[in-house]
């Protein structure tokens, strides 16, 4: 065994270059940072409470709820108002006018009128309004064949099919659960300063956290409606092992994009967990126990993860082939030497494709919470006045930060038609995000500032034609439409991880890995891409449910244990 | 009606976009709006008046023509948000204690938002003064002095923005939310739906990701 002499090295985060590419970007997988995780380690460890005060449905579910979670210092209550919705107008689609299910986290504990004013605007979704008591606000439908299956087998007073149950996963699926000020819910601004809600979407993860126990408790007073004395309950590990399904659009791509700075701190906190990881000396037998057993759930994770897309397809065989690889490895591989984790990821760098590099990583934190959970505090973007842009910075200065920065755009020949061939876009009706062909849509005037690197070569080209030493203001003045590139440029200087540096408007763009990427820092697993734009999901799978989180021993529900029977 | 500070915001941007501001442009404008309204200014009431106005005017017609000596258009008036972005650009002139003076100014409260992230940034309080309005800010809280109800004029014929004192009065702090008529959100409404594409078929095929059923 090779023995280095240095007993202590300094490993820096990974290089922007290298991770902020789109298929790496695409890659990522749930961590001990994930927004899920955070939030369930929280209400463990804080001992929260839950109640249903209310709960009043008619056997075909049209009624309401009422969820509250009691933290050691307030309450949230989630609302839930169930509709009778004609199968005819169930749509996932964003533009959908009716749902099975609508939601709101209520800020506190709802008075009666709260409740009958919510109930005339819930329903609405997008064409109501709600006030600053009001966090979020979320729809969600039934998978109709999951759901049919399982009232019909408890009213008969047996169990679901576990094979029918592991095929779809959860008995509902969110459309959209919006936060922070739409349709006039409160600002985070006003509860940012709350410790539950310093990791960012903790709000949206609470809601959805609470709607998987609505879900679970309405199949069950339908089935039990349905079948009188014959119906039986829903086996606890059963329903455990489903979540709550998601579609996601196009919508959430432009968020990165639109919030660097955020973007940063994720990516940023991940990072420096993944460094601070591969900077321990040495290995306990525990930490690698740990690791070990982690790695065993995640191979059957990947196992159980199914998809229909040709490029999901592919990327899963890969990644089951470089996890097989990586098990062989592990098992031979002598922990004991120092710097194990740096070693192991050194040598997956070489070895395994950009998914099980991810997935390493992400596994590689699992023994550490003590060293790298702090970091979720440092996930949301405090500094609300970092949009300042700096004029007296000289144009010589900015010229370098975009070579650094922005290097990879530079080489781009951005009139080349492939590398353009794309626009986003808002559309009138819904005003839901759009990606177009901007050479065969008439969309090209009403594109979105989605495209930073084609902007930053932009910018790029005009300063290169000024005087070194003259300053932004001055630039500024006489070049308004470069200030957004501007800015960018300033943030990125200071935040290294704010920006995609890869293109997102080439006719090779796959949404889906912004998409993925941000659903794997809300902890999502086994992506299941409908088309290279939109996304599903299934989240809080295997978690516990409230009755059931001060008897979790750990952290580690996102890892499917091995079942007699599964395939 | 009561909205969120973050509607107000995206609204703004939207109908300042709408407007032909540049993107930067419209971020710095949306935010400025925002501000107003969380101290329960007339910030989106003068915004979209401020819009209408300079509809669709190139930056260089209603921007100083240059930031040495008094800003002025180069024929005209000066748009707020130009000058609010161009101080906020070069707040650093304020720190020796220099001026920065303006002529011919529409709507001239729409610069403050921008005097506050000066004093944000130079960590010092910052006077705004046209006509016979004195205002003071830190950044966050505001301290208006403004005898003759011309708070909202507008045109100046001279502004001017300078270094404060530190004050022991009490200050207007924001609130969380803002009012916005709505009127006045119909006209930013306006500016923004010119922003949006017309649907088409192929669109709302393509564009949205059509891909298998999401019903099973």
């Amino acid at each position: 065994m090779r023995v280095q002499a240095n007993t202590s090295q300094t490993i820096s985060k990974r290089d922007p270059a290298l991770v902020m590419r789109l298929s790496r970007l695409g890659s990522f997988h749930q961590s001990r940072l994930s927004f899920m995780r955070i939030l369930t380690r929280r209400m463990t460890r804080e001992n929260w409470t839950f109640s249903r005060p209310v709960f009043e449905f008619d056997a075909k579910g049209v009624g309401h709820a009422v969820y509250c979670a009691h933290t050691p210092d307030r309450t949230y209550s989630l609302i839930a108002f169930g509709h009778d919705l004609p199968p005819e107008e169930r749509s996932d689609r964003v533009i959908a006018t009716r749902w099975d299910s609508t939601f709101t986290l209520f800020d506190g504990v709802p008075t009666t009128a709260d409740i009958e004013r919510l109930r005339k605007n819930i329903p609405l979704q997008e064409a109501g309004r709600v006030s600053e008591k009001e966090l979020s606000v979320s729809r969600a439908n039934r998978s109709v064949r999951l759901w049919d299956h399982v009232v019909s087998r408890l009213a008969a007073g047996t169990q679901p099919d576990r094979v029918e149950v592991d095929k779809v996963g959860y008995l509902m699926r969110t459309t959209a659960v919006y936060g922070s000020g739409k349709l006039g819910a409160a600002d985070r601004e006003m509860i940012a300063d709350r410790p539950e809600c310093a990791s960012p979407f903790q709000i949206e993860m609470l809601s959805v956290f609470l709607i998987r126990t609505y879900v679970r408790d309405l199949v069950q007073h339908m089935a039990d409606l349905k079948g009188g004395s014959m119906s039986v309950k829903l086996d606890a590990e059963i329903a455990r092992s489903m979540g709550i399904g998601n579609s996601t659009g196009l919508g959430m791509a432009p968020f990165l994009v639109n919030h660097p700075r955020l973007f940063n701190n994720w990516i940023s906190a991940r990072e420096e967990a993944i460094a601070i990881v591969r900077m321990v000396p040495k290995a306990t037998t525990a930490e690698v126990a740990t690791f070990r057993g982690l790695l065993d759930r995640s191979i059957l994770s990947a196992d159980i993860w199914h998809s229909e897309h040709p490029i999901q397809v592919e990327k899963l065989e890969r990644l089951r082939s470089d996890l097989s690889v990586l098990a062989a490895h592990v098992a031979q591989a002598d922990f004991s030497g120092p710097y194990p984790w740096d070693g192991l990821y050194s040598w997956a760098e070489d070895m395994l494709g950009e998914d099980a590099q991810e997935c390493l990583a992400s596994l590689m934190l699992e023994p550490y919470g003590r060293l790298v959970d702090h970091l979720a505090d440092q996930m949301s973007d405090k500094d609300r006045h970092a949009f300042r842009i700096d004029g007296t910075m000289r144009v010589a200065e900015l010229l370098a930060i975009l070579e650094r920065a922005y290097g990879w755009a530079l080489d781009i020949n951005w009139s080349e038609k492939d590398q353009c061939a794309r626009a986003w876009y808002v559309s009138q009706e819904k005003l839901e995000p759009r990606l177009g062909e901007r050479f065969e849509e008439p969309i090209a005037p009403y594109e979105q500032p989605l495209a930073p690197g084609r902007d930053a070569a932009a910018l790029y080209a005009a300063l290169k034609e000024e005087d070194g030493d003259r300053n932004l203001a001055a630039f500024l003045l006489a070049h308004p439409e470069h200030r957004h590139s501007v800015r960018r440029a300033q943030i990125v200087n200071q935040a290294p991880y704010a920006e995609i540096r890869d293109n997102t408007i080439g006719s090779d763009l796959l949404p889906i890995d912004m998409l993925r990427c941000k659903l794997s820092f809300f902890g999502a697993t086994h992506f299941d891409p409908r088309s290279d734009r939109w996304v599903r999901i299934c989240m809080f799978g295997n978690a516990p449910y409230p009755e059931e989180l001060a008897s979790v021993d750990g952290d580690d529900w996102v890892y499917p244990h091995a079942r007699q029977g599964r395939a | 009606m009561s909205h969120s500070l973050n509607e107000i915001e995206a609204h703004a941007k939207r109908a300042a976009r709408g407007a032909g501001l540049s993107w930067g442009m419209a971020e710095e404008a949306a935010r400025a709006t925002r501000w107003l309204a969380s101290h329960n200014l007339e910030g989106p009431a003068l915004f979209s008046k401020v819009l209408a106005q300079n509809d669709g005017l190139p930056h260089e017609q209603v921007a100083p023509v240059s930031l040495d000596g008094e800003w002025h258009a180069p024929e005209g008036d000066l748009c707020p948000l130009a000058v609010g972005t161009a101080l906020n650009d070069c707040a650093d002139k304020l720190a020796d204690d220099a001026s920065v003076n303006a002529a011919d100014v529409s709507y001239p409260l729409l610069v403050l938002p921008f005097a506050a992230w000066a004093a944000i940034h130079l960590n010092q309080p910052v006077q705004l003064r046209y006509r016979s309005v004195r205002i003071d800010t830190d950044g966050d809280g505001i301290w208006v002095d403004d005898p003759q109800d011309e708070i909202n004029v507008s045109k100046t014929a001279k502004l001017t923005c300078q270094l404060s004192t530190d004050r022991n009065d009490t200050a207007k702090r924001p609130s969380q939310r803002g009012a916005v008529a709505s009127e006045v959100w119909a006209r930013l409404d306006a500016f923004a739906q010119r922003t949006y594409a017309p649907a088409t078929e192929a669109s709302r095929l393509l564009g949205a990701g059509a891909g298998l059923s999401d019903n099973e």
